[in-house]
């Protein structure tokens, strides 16, 4: 287990190596550079000149070639520096670490919200397979897959911003902190507001995984119900319930393991619509934002944090196998 | 792996300093590169008194004037009328600008007040010479301090509340300026000249990436402080424009003089990161909180309007501005009629349709007024399709401009006919008329250009070096939706007469790097207006920064030059004029529109006046703005 | 467990032949009521996505003009086919007059709606008919059956040209993310020891490397960047999932009592792997790739609402609800889009419930 172990890291680094100077060459290579968005945004009233223009690429270290500056900022990575972003002004980790929290916030309500929820639904599906209820609640969960966010989003802030004002269930329309909530509020009234202001965004999040969990449970159910197992559980006498669940889902938990492993990058994810629409501070908005302008120190930090994140739930995953299924070996 | 994620995510600013600024992708500690400020010594001050005759140049405070000046306008309806009316016509528009835009008079205001402004996107810095945006440029406007300004005819003076007096030089080569010394830092340090002579040096040294900035102090010969209130430009030749290369943004000496020659780049040090959290400010308000992504807030600070127990300044009108930071359009209107914010630009769409019933009116109002922003398809003119002028003009023919205006501008905008809208001092006195859709036209100059149909595929082609070239080109626009269907309609009217258009919509940041790089054969895009006419030669003269498509006219180049020499308005205006009708010969762009500055304000906001540059890039700009004291 | 494939069958005339894989499940899913109705929904969407141009268009889908027959209405799939004659005849795109005047002898058959989904019609185009109506006042009518958008083009016609678009990006991307994370996931799975450390390499690299990166590089270097182009990125980026949940099914199954009996009978990796592991491994695979090609369109219209959708004069019913986000008074912008996406959800999806039902290799034995 332990070699085991070692050698994945080994593997890591290099695979790690391998993405990041892929993104790098990537971005290095798409037309625009960190200044070009302020030199667009320049007032009309102050004229451009091509060589201070040329002057300020020299002083950004951006004449020299790709490859420099990915070897560069591959051995800041080592030492643990992962740079200054370019158009904000701050140190990369900085800004990451501002945005960690709102996103594992969302993303992990949000994931927990999904599974909490979806496998319940997917059980019970599997059990009333075909039964009138089950066709309902399986088109709801359809109704709800096929609504897309950003209209879910309005709506919601629609009913719970604006026609429920000044009443218990409003809402809060946008942002993560109340006006009236500073650092010296309470531990508790800082986290009911965020809590509250959590709500909607979360729910937008959600739902559409919703029917796309159930639906996957409710399929790998089908299959292992149709087992000789499970023929030899009810013929001796176990009651619907226990079937489905002693016997039946933990058959099921392969491909869910699979499922969670690929959850893990997808907590600090985040997404950028909703973050956009709801102006939650988070992950992915930062990390649209930052490809847009260009800002490469930031690009690079966000996609090395997402590779870590990724390849470690890999290997979470890979190693969770084994201990689901006895039969299953990871050399 | 992890361990090495965790510390370097750690936040631990002091533990990166050991870090050189030159992490990579980052900046560059060179030698400087190159000298932009030749060394000069500049003459003692009697010296120069001696010799000049000194002409007198306005210091004025921006808000009296106003009030002076609306004081002679007529007062179309009483605010409480104004208050009533829904904005659907031109008058009613103009009775509200006239109603509510008016500056309080003594003791109206609620100087207790606070306000919340909307910005579409976060501030990059609060380095007053680092910033481009408009959102920076909102809340820097309030915390920075400057020497001049302009009014909304565009006028410069000198500000009353930082300087005593301002004096040209009858040979226009000096400009001499005398600063209070009643100004404070809000650390409690003074706001000297020195403060403005070390800026002028850091703007000018080449390591510092500023080329915005310095793009009008590059004009001057040199900055000196001859003591703590007197300043002296010096110009290196007697142009009518060299009033706006003395107005640049001021940094504090004494804090940056320690730390800006070891981080050029004004952004990397822990030093400079710490000041860009906690900036030192001259204005009349600090940032007092800074949440990033979500607001930032501002308070009036004392020591702008009361030094040593004693008012020196009049109060500015709010006690805190909120900038809430909401990036969905949609999300921020529904913020507006909430109540939450109190002013916010509106799109085209939304001042049509979403701001006309009662969920808006419950709580604002809105109001328009015309902006000198134009937009525009430009043709590269050193393409084989648009070098010659018949072409572009058969374009300008081609296009259906009354369908834009009407169905996808809702016709809230006026078709713009050059560089220079007509109510300026500068735009020609000539009539030129709009183009308007003319299909016959457009295909009779193709023909005549040589752009026919020779082998019966649909496509207009020409022989160019021998083989046929099919006349098709891409354009490329932003992906805005309104951008997009404008190009679209280029394309649809274009289909009609055999020409093959393909929309390109890209990221702004594509668009901006190729038309800086002449990679394009069309582009769609727009101009705001400087605040002189030849700042317009940024994008006309032959090779010029902003002259993306190439075109090059000696005559234009030689009226630029004359232009700035001129120092008689009436005279300046002529070659101006000149300019704008050979523009509108050759048809280097299509014009399109003049586009119309859209605004929702809050009904307990007052104060709100439009200038050709918004209701807030000019003086007092958003300094006008108050809200009267609750009954 | 014997899943082997000569299990009798009871229905056929002779019962010594086995029937086919593929036809016994058909038989199954002819069955299944619902998931029938959903494959006929799609199949009309079929048919009105082919005939497009003649539901709804400003082009005669055939007329005679000046002696000769043309067919127009084809330049709805390609620009190219556009007779010449009318452009030589400066009729400017517009039809019924020119044809009239230009030609009295002329005849045409007319589209079912006289409507564009490229543009507005103009006033009088069709004789007598005023242009359709902008901004926020194009209201469902007995003239636009779905409402006009705020630039005053059709709603219906725009639905109609969109189908294609509809049917086929969950089949662009998904083929592809199918096909590509089925072979890799299950050659890993399966063969294990170095080939799976490669091939897992390989997958963790691509789900490393952004999407959105590579769709923005795709539509700043090429110059003409289409939807398709836009969906097989998707594609070639989505396999990862697919791959890993067919790695571990093979992972699994690789070791079962089936798989050891065929490869004591003889049966190569190729074999074993296609005909014995596969159809029990489909079920956690079918789902992502059944609900793949159906959240294709959701992507499209998420792609427009960040500013990358088709590039014009294309159309599609993603564009359209992004159009609807800053009018939302305007609700048939977002009812007639937002129906027609959920029930082509609906039906991909149950369909893809059918064929899981139909291809469970256990099910054929329940038959007896």
């Amino acid at each position: 287990m332990v070699s085991y172990l070692i050698r994945r890291m080994a593997l890591a680094v290099v695979t790690l190596v391998m993405i990041t100077g892929i993104v790098y060459g990537l971005a290095r290579a798409m037309p625009g550079t960190p200044l070009t968005i302020a030199i667009g945004e320049t007032d009309p009233s102050r004229k451009l000149n091509p060589a201070d223009i040329e002057r300020m690429k020299k002083a950004y270290g951006l004449d020299k070639p790709w490859y420099t500056a990915y070897f560069v900022w591959v051995g800041n990575v080592a030492r643990g520096d992962l740079g200054r972003s370019i158009s904000r002004k701050q140190p990369v980790a900085r800004l990451i670490g501002e945005r960690i929290g709102p996103t594992l916030a969302l993303s992990g309500s949000a994931l927990l919200l999904t599974w909490v929820l979806s496998i319940p639904l997917g059980l019970y599906a599997s059990a009333r397979s075909g039964a009138v209820d089950e066709r309902a609640v399986s088109f709801g969960l359809y109704v709800l897959y096929s609504f897309p966010t950003f209209v879910a989003a309005l709506f919601l802030q629609i009913i719970f911003a604006v026609w429920l004002r000044d009443t218990a269930w409003e809402l809060p329309l946008f942002g993560m902190r109340g006006d009236g909530i500073t650092v010296e509020s309470s531990w508790l009234a800082r986290t009911t507001d965020m809590a509250r202001h959590a709500i909607l965004p979360v729910i937008c999040q959600s739902y559409v995984s919703l029917a796309w969990y159930s639906r996957f449970i409710h399929a790998n159910m089908q299959e292992v119900v149709r087992q000789d197992y499970i023929r030899t559980a009810k013929a001796k006498g176990a009651g619907p319930w226990r079937v489905l669940v002693h016997h039946g889902f933990r058959n099921t938990l392969i491909p869910l393991v699979t499922l969670l492993g690929l959850s893990l990058p997808a907590l600090l994810g985040g997404s950028v619509i909703i973050e956009q629409i709801f102006t939650w501070p988070g992950m992915g908005r930062l990390f649209f934002e930052s490809i847009r302008e260009r800002d490469y120190p930031t690009i690079m930090g966000l996609t090395f944090m997402f590779s870590v994140l990724t390849l470690a739930g890999q290997l979470v995953a890979d190693m969770l196998y084994a201990w689901v299924d006895p039969r299953v070996s990871v050399e | 792996m992890l361990l090495l994620v965790l510390t370097g995510c750690g936040d631990d600013p002091d533990a990166l300093e050991e870090m050189t600024p030159e992490s990579a992708l980052g900046s560059q500690n060179a030698a400087p590169l190159e000298r932009l400020l030749e060394p000069f010594d500049p003459p003692p001050l009697e010296e120069l008194s001696q010799g000049a005759t000194w002409i007198d140049r306005p210091v004025l405070d921006a808000v009296v004037s106003l009030r002076e000046e609306q004081a002679a306008e007529p007062q179309l309806a009483t605010p409480e009328e104004a208050l009533a009316l829904i904005n659907d016509s031109v008058e009613a528009n103009a009775k509200i600008l006239s109603a509510l835009g008016r500056v309080a008079d003594e003791g109206q205001a609620d100087l207790s007040a606070s306000v919340n402004r909307h910005i579409p996107a976060d501030v990059g810095s609060t380095n007053p010479i680092l910033i481009s945006s408009t959102a920076e440029f909102d809340v820097l406007g309030l915390t920075g301090f400057g020497l001049f300004s302009f009014d909304r005819r565009m006028e410069p003076f000198a500000l009353a509340d930082a300087v005593v007096s301002w004096q040209t030089s009858a040979d226009g080569l000096l400009d001499k300026v005398v600063l209070r010394d009643d100004l404070v830092w809000s650390d409690g340090e003074p706001i000297t000249a020195h403060d403005v002579s070390f800026t002028f040096q850091v703007i000018m040294d080449p390591r510092v990436p500023v080329p915005a900035v310095r793009s009008g102090t590059d004009q001057l010969k040199w900055v000196h402080a001859y003591d703590d209130q007197t300043l002296v430009f010096f110009h290196k030749q007697p142009f009518a424009t060299n009033v706006w290369n003395i107005n640049f943004p001021v940094l504090p000496k004494h804090v940056y003089e320690a730390t800006w020659e070891d981080d050029p780049t004004l952004k990397d040090s822990s030093a400079h990161v710490k000041l860009e959290q906690q900036p030192v400010s001259g204005g009349p308000y600090e940032i007092v909180e800074r949440t990033r992504g979500q607001q930032i807030v501002l308070r009036r600070r004392e020591s702008w309007h009361t030094v040593n127990g004693e008012q020196v300044r009049d109060q500015p009108f709010f006690e805190e501005i909120r900038f809430r930071i909401i990036e969905d359009p949609n999300t921020s209107l529904l913020a507006l009629k909430a109540g939450e914010i109190d002013e916010m630009i509106l799109l085209p769409e939304q001042w049509t349709t979403q701001t006309v019933g009662d969920d808006f009116y419950e709580r604002n109002t809105k109001a328009t007024s015309l902006e000198w922003v134009s937009f525009h398809f430009g043709w590269n003119v050193s393409t084989p399709y648009f070098s010659d002028r018949r072409v572009r003009r058969a374009m300008s023919y081609a296009f259906d401009h009354e369908r834009m205006l009407e169905k996808l501008c809702y016709g809230l905008y006026e078709p713009a006919t050059g560089v220079f809208h007509k109510t300026s001092w500068m735009a020609t006195r000539k009539k030129l008329e709009p183009y308007r859709q003319d299909l016959d036209a457009a295909e009779n100059l193709l023909d005549e250009a040589g752009w026919i149909d020779h082998d019966n595929d649909g496509i207009r082609d020409k022989e160019i070096n021998g083989r046929f070239v099919p006349f098709e080109f891409s354009i490329l626009t932003s992906n805005q939706p309104l951008r997009v269907a404008i190009c679209t309609l280029l394309q649809e009217s274009l289909d009609r007469i055999g020409v093959r258009v393909n929309v390109r919509p890209v990221e702004s940041t594509v668009l901006q790097q190729f038309t800086l790089e002449h990679k394009f054969e069309a582009y769609f895009g727009g101009w705001g207006t400087g605040t002189d006419p030849d700042t317009s030669e940024n994008i006309w003269r032959t090779g010029a920064g902003r002259n993306f498509v190439n075109y090059s006219n000696p005559e234009v180049d030689q009226l630029y030059d004359e232009g700035r020499r001129e120092l008689d308005r009436a005279k300046r205006a002529e070659k101006y004029s000149r300019i704008q009708e050979i523009l509108y010969d050759d048809q280097p762009y299509t014009w399109l529109y003049w586009r119309n500055s859209f605004y929702g304000f809050s009904k307990d906001v007052r104060g709100y006046v439009f200038s050709p540059r918004g209701p807030y890039n000019y003086s007092p700009g958003f300094s006008s703005l108050w809200k009267p004291v609750q009954q | 467990m014997s899943s082997d494939q000569t299990a009798p069958m009871t229905r056929s005339s002779s019962p010594s032949e086995a029937k086919g894989f593929w036809s016994e499940a058909w038989r199954r899913f002819r069955g299944r009521k619902l998931s029938m109705a959903a494959l006929g929904f799609v199949l009309f969407l079929v048919l009105v996505a082919t005939f497009a141009p003649a539901i709804a268009g400003t082009k005669p889908v055939v007329c005679k003009y000046k002696g000769t027959i043309y067919f127009p209405c084809l330049s709805y799939f390609d620009r190219s086919l556009e007779p010449v004659i009318f452009a030589k005849d400066r009729f400017r795109g517009t039809y019924p007059a020119n044809l009239a005047e230009k030609d009295p002898e002329s005849w045409a058959i007319w589209p079912l709606v006289f409507q564009d989904p490229y543009r507005s019609v103009r006033d009088n185009e069709w004789p007598g008919e005023p242009a359709n109506p902008a901004r926020d006042q194009g209201k469902p009518s007995r003239r636009n059956l779905f409402g006009t958008d705020q630039y005053g083009v059709d709603v219906f016609a725009k639905m109609v040209h969109g189908t294609t678009v509809a049917l086929l990006v969950g089949f662009v991307s998904m083929g592809l993310a199918g096909t590509i994370g089925i072979t890799v996931g299950a050659t890993a799975g399966y063969f294990g020891g170095w080939v799976d450390m490669l091939a897992s390499r390989l997958i963790e690299v691509v789900m490393c490397i952004p999407t959105l990166v590579l769709i923005l590089a795709l539509v700043a270097f090429v110059d003409q960047p289409s939807i398709w182009k836009t969906m097989a990125i998707i594609g070639l980026t989505g396999w990862t999932g697919i791959a890993r949940l067919a790695r571990a099914e093979f992972l699994r199954l690789r070791s079962s009592e089936f798989v050891m009996a065929a490869r004591a009978a003889g049966a190569g990796p190729l074999r074993i792997m296609l005909r014995h592991i596969l159809p029990n491994a489909l079920a956690p695979v079918l789902v992502p790739i059944t609900f793949g090609i159906a959240s294709a369109i959701l992507i499209e219209s998420s792609l427009s609402f960040l500013g990358f959708g088709p590039p014009p004069p294309s159309v599609s019913w993603g564009s359209l609800l992004n159009d609807a986000r800053s009018n939302l008074q305007m609700w048939w912008l977002v009812v007639f889009p937002g129906v027609a996406i959920f029930l082509t959800v609906l039906s991909y999806n149950l369909v893809g419930e059918g064929l899981q039902e139909a291809t469970d290799p256990r099910l054929r034995e329940a038959r007896k």
